[in-house]
């Protein structure tokens, strides 16, 4: 069982509560106008992990309390995530998952699969107009968060940072979190 | 008057064919070192035509020997020795200078090779802290609170505006 990933972060604050291990994977059928991860939008073979190899990877990572799972759609390939997230669950890791669908269209078997898996849900299309500075987790006002388990509450959502830069040893700067659009401009000249 | 043999050889660089020769008993002291090629001496004393960058004078050869030779070629050194000479300094020590040589310059390149290493990881880390800095100042300038922290060889910046 494989995953189509675009990238991975090993720890990040800005993507859920506490340290989380971050898979963004490729593919999404929504195309918001506006998403911040356009270039996860195709349907094209990129970074192909099993499901085996990145759940050994996770579960050694050191200080993590979750996985976080963004995209792309994680939906459109919920079967694996469903596997991925069970392994991960049972060692103890919570689950947290950002897509583009609301809650009431993740009817499928496969979606229920994933959500029986999964602690928090951030749902719905981003909408660039409906924008949120310091919106927790949320990016756009139409988006719900939904506290699938009891392991958190929307008091969580208090300590996470607006948006972290990684600068890796090559010098290439990575942003995620959800800086505002000032300090993307300034950052980006 | 015996006869030189020019022997083309691999060698190239000087400096470890130096260290070569004094590997096999011909050391600084043995060993003249020409940036423009003399000529070599017979046995006799008569200057030869045969001219080299290296030479080992006659007195440090042997009993009736000539002087030995490496004269540098864009492709290598060249090794003169004489006729006479060349029954010792025959193939079997050609095949140790040559293996001295080999040692010598694979210590060189893995000299060289660690040095590239270290510039390339201090104009890395160079890099890492300019962008860090440049990073820094354009979060505070426009109103977030920064706090640092280095995981692996990734530099990671934490970016808070909010104040509850």
């Amino acid at each position: 069982m494989r995953l189509n990933l675009a990238r991975t972060l090993a720890c990040s604050r800005a993507n859920g509560p506490g340290e989380r291990f971050v898979l963004w994977v490729q593919g999404c059928p929504l195309a918001c106008p506006g998403c911040w991860n356009a270039d996860t939008w195709a349907f094209e073979r990129r970074d192909l992990r099993s499901v085996d190899a990145l759940a050994t990877e996770i579960l050694a990572t050191q200080g993590i309390e979750g996985v976080t799972f963004s995209g792309g759609e994680p939906f459109q390939q919920a079967r694996s995530l469903a596997a991925l997230a069970e392994r991960l669950q049972a060692a103890g890791l919570s689950v947290f998952i950002f897509s583009g669908h609301t809650l009431e269209e993740l009817t499928s078997p496969v979606h229920r699969a994933l959500l029986a898996h999964t602690d928090v849900l951030v749902a719905g299309r981003y909408d660039r107009n409906r924008r949120m500075a310091m919106a927790g987790w949320r990016s756009s006002e139409n988006q719900t968060t939904h506290f699938l388990s009891d392991r958190y509450g929307p008091t969580d959502a208090e300590g996470v940072p607006e948006a972290e830069i990684h600068v890796s040893a090559d010098g290439t700067l990575s942003f995620t979190g959800f800086p505002d659009l000032a300090m993307v401009a300034d950052l980006s000249n | 008057m015996s006869a030189y043999m020019t022997l083309m050889t691999p060698m190239i660089d000087q400096d470890c064919l130096l260290a070569a020769l004094a590997d096999v008993g011909f050391g600084a002291d043995k060993v003249e070192v020409h940036a423009s090629p003399v000529a070599l001496v017979g046995y006799e004393g008569s200057q030869r035509q045969q001219v080299a960058n290296l030479v080992v004078r006659r007195r440090n050869v042997g009993h009736a020997s000539n002087d030995l030779g490496f004269v540098s070629t864009p492709t290598g050194f060249a090794a003169i020795i004489s006729d006479f000479d060349r029954g010792q300094y025959n193939a079997d020590w050609m095949g140790r200078l040559n293996g001295r040589y080999t040692h010598h310059a694979s210590e060189r390149q893995a000299r060289l090779d660690a040095q590239a290493k270290a510039e390339e990881a201090a104009r890395r880390a160079a890099l890492v802290e300019a962008q860090r800095e440049a990073v820094v100042a354009r979060a505070k300038k426009n109103g977030y609170r920064v706090t640092e922290s280095r995981v692996g060889d990734q530099v990671r910046l934490v970016l808070v505006k909010r104040s509850y």
